[in-house]
């Protein structure tokens, strides 16, 4: 017996209802709730939170905030610098290990290591690794007779220093999800440009390349979102210092949230912030949906 | 006769019974007396010194037979935890232990029971430091004032800032401990022999630089605010004090520090420190827990703690680096009176003694006159008496976080080169400024120096 019109909408909105409840309540209440104390000012009075309105202050005052700008240049030099290395990095040894004959699961397990250690510890170990005293890398720079270097103390290495660290901990995440792509290419088509007497950098350049364009744009999404939320290294690693030369918004965001407990202004740094994140998204998946429209 | 001397007696006990119990209830209980109350919960970080005060809690509990629950975090964990607590409707903690950096954040949101306002009689012992006084706020003029304010808490840990000296250095080259700047800066010079030794090493990065900068600051004559116990505001730190001082601090590390420049946490100093590569550095007293323990440290029994050194004007002062003891509004009464018998029983002299023994730093200044401080392990108790009568509470303000936060850049960005000491001084002055006038301070600031 087939369900009549009545039951079966029921239906679809029952199995629809928790997804949306879950939505609502940990997506849009937060956000609302931002937006909300993004136009007031909230200060603590007899142990009470008095919040004031203060219309669009706290977002015209944002171009006025020195280190937010610094935070907003920085994150695109790293964002910028480390995903694109990321990516050109983790499609070489993705290539690398589709090609390889022998050992290709001790690749795999090798190249993914960095992904699997916690934030703190890679912070741990490449500050220890950066130390201008004790640091392996200085000591292997003394080795060949070249002074020790400041890497994050400088305002012309700190922020490098940080793009190598998160290239390092990030480029298995690219590799992984490259090689997923790469081993589902179909191989026929590989067997007739064989038989067509293709080389090695044609079957690359006509035929990988085009075919992997959807997944490259998925991994770079994904780890452009990340990019642009990056905290946790600059945190441990520099601080934001020395000066503003490794600050990045996330960090900005919560010394005015958090630290100096302007939440007002901290909201609407991080809706801002939201704002370009999913601008970001939007783009590259309108890139993705033009490509597969064409195609 | 007999029974006639035995009914006096009992006449003769009833009535010291009914004395001491009238006394009890006039004066109440003496301090020493152990007090049944309910059990309570403490929100404290986890810190170097805080073994000691766990062991401490443990007597307390053996003593009185009180139950205490401690709520650790990591350091800025411990802030967010007693900001939930105080902003719930009723806390989950009954004592706070807070940093004196966050501790005006509580006062001026009135979160806290000033303690007298719990027991009338309660009152710090003599012995106890106050640190510039910021256990006493005075909510009308948002200050710290002994006169004026109320007593809102009792310092948990007395940690100043010090001399850490090399004394087996001192000893090798013949000099003697500095009692001016200038003579640290040349005992720094006579140790540093980079890269294997550096004279002093500075903690200059973006966290904590503002910190570091405050023993110079006010003990050349500078400062930050031109009166805050009066509630006079203006902005002084463009003063030519200040930069005298902000130009020692950077010649000081140019000439005898490390060479990393405005990128060494206070962490990193400390680790210089222990691993033999500082002669010197001005920090913390809790780092010495570090200094002597073998696992840690190469330097055991070599360093000593010193007097802070006095500026060109005479002065000296150190930076308060304290926890204090607060006691919530939002709690109880019964929780609230039993957090109070703890600083009671907590604040005194055998207490404190034993509470040194345990690893921690004490409040009291006389905890340096006991047996204890006759013992190799703890010398570093008269410098930390001294240094406690001289400590400088630098940003007294609700608005602290955010000043902080503005001379830590600017600070920085001098020493990284980014900018002069003199723009850096003139920028932070005008941004300092323009915070306090925005929050209603009576405030105002010099002119920019040229």
């Amino acid at each position: 017996m087939q369900p009549g019109p009545a039951e079966d909408r029921f239906w679809r909105y029952a199995t629809i209802a928790p997804a949306l409840l879950v939505f609502l309540v940990f997506t849009v209440l937060p956000i609302a709730n931002l937006v909300a104390l993004s136009l007031h000012d909230v200060k603590w009075i007899e142990g009470r939170a008095r919040w004031t309105p203060v219309g669009l202050r706290h977002y015209l005052a944002l171009p006025a905030d020195g280190t937010y700008l610094a935070g907003v240049r920085n994150t695109l030099v790293f964002a910028v610098t480390a995903v694109s290395s990321q990516m050109l990095l983790g499609f070489m040894l993705a290539l690398f290990t589709s090609k390889a004959v022998r050992g290709r699961l001790f690749y795999r397990t090798v190249f993914i290591i960095p992904i699997l250690i916690p934030g703190i510890v890679i912070g741990a170990i490449w500050k220890l690794m950066y130390n201008f005293d004790f640091g392996v890398i200085n000591q292997a720079l003394g080795a060949v007779g070249i002074p020790p270097q400041d890497w994050l103390g400088t305002q012309t290495w700190a922020l490098p220093a940080v793009v190598v660290v998160d290239v390092w901990h990030w480029t298995p995440f690219c590799f992984l999800l490259l090689l997923a792509g790469l081993e589902s290419l179909p191989q026929d088509i590989y067997e007739s440009a064989r038989v067509d007497g293709t080389s090695a950098w044609q079957e690359l350049r006509c035929i990988t390349l085009p075919l992997m364009v959807p997944t490259l744009l998925v991994t770079l999404l994904f780890r452009l979102i990340v990019a642009f939320k990056v905290f946790d290294e600059v945190f441990l690693l520099t601080s934001g210092g020395p000066g503003k030369a490794t600050e990045v918004i996330s960090f900005t965001i919560y010394r005015r949230f958090f630290t100096e407990g302007r939440e007002g202004f901290g909201a609407a740094m991080s809706l801002v912030t939201i704002f370009a994140i999913a601008l970001v998204t939007i783009l590259v998946l309108a890139t993705a949906r033009r490509r597969d429209t064409h195609a | 006769m007999r029974r006639g001397g035995a009914f006096t007696g009992y006449l003769r006990s009833a009535l010291v019974a009914v004395g001491v119990l009238a006394a009890l209830i006039v004066d109440g209980p003496p301090a020493w007396a152990a007090v049944k109350v309910e059990p309570i919960a403490v929100n404290i970080n986890q810190s170097p010194w805080f073994d000691g005060f766990r062991k401490l809690v443990e007597l307390y509990e053996k003593d009185t037979g009180n139950a205490v629950k401690l709520n650790v975090n990591p350091y800025l964990g411990s802030l967010e935890a007693s900001r939930n607590s105080v902003r719930a409707n009723e806390g989950f903690a009954h004592l706070l232990v807070v940093d004196n950096n966050w501790v005006v954040e509580f006062y001026a949101g009135g979160f806290l029971t000033p303690l007298t306002d719990l027991d009338p009689r309660f009152a710090l012992e003599d012995g106890v430091n106050t640190y510039d006084d910021t256990i006493f706020w005075d909510g009308q003029a948002r200050t710290f004032n002994r006169k004026t304010g109320k007593l809102l808490g009792v310092p948990i840990n007395g940690n100043v800032e010090v001399v850490f000296y090399r004394e087996d250095l001192y000893k090798e080259k013949g000099l003697k401990v500095p009692d001016t700047w200038d003579e640290l800066m040349a005992n720094a010079k006579a140790l540093h022999d980079p890269p294997r030794r550096y004279g002093i090493v500075h903690y200059d990065d973006r966290n904590f630089v503002a910190s570091n900068f405050v023993a110079y600051n006010f003990s050349f004559g500078g400062g930050i605010f031109r009166s805050p116990e009066t509630a006079d505001f203006t902005v002084t730190i463009n003063g030519p004090n200040t930069l005298r001082a902000f130009e020692f601090y950077r010649e000081l590390g140019r000439a005898a520090g490390h060479p990393s420049v405005g990128s060494i946490s206070q962490g990193q100093a400390i680790e210089a420190l222990v691993t033999g590569k500082a002669a010197h550095i001005v920090a913390v007293i809790a780092a010495w827990g570090q200094v002597d323990d073998p696992n840690k440290s190469v330097v055991v029994d070599k360093v000593n703690a010193a007097l802070i050194p006095k500026g060109p004007t005479g002065i000296r002062a150190s930076r308060a680096g304290h926890w204090i003891g607060v006691i919530p509004r939002n709690v109880p009464e019964a929780k609230k009176r039993a957090a109070l018998e703890f600083l009671r029983w907590f604040q005194q002299r055998e207490i404190q003694v034993k509470y040194t023994d345990f690893g921690a730093v004490p409040v009291r200044w006389d905890v340096a006159q006991s047996d204890l401080a006759k013992q190799r392990k703890f010398r570093f108790l008269p410098a930390l008496a001294e240094n406690s009568k001289i400590a400088k509470m630098p940003f007294p303000l609700a608005e602290a976080r955010q000043v902080t936060e503005i001379l830590n850049l600017r600070l920085n960005e001098a020493i990284t080169g980014a900018q002069s000491s003199k723009s850096a001084l003139n920028t932070s002055a005008s941004e300092i400024h323009e915070v306090l006038r925005n929050a209603g301070y009576k405030t105002g600031k010099l002119p920019d120096l040229k």
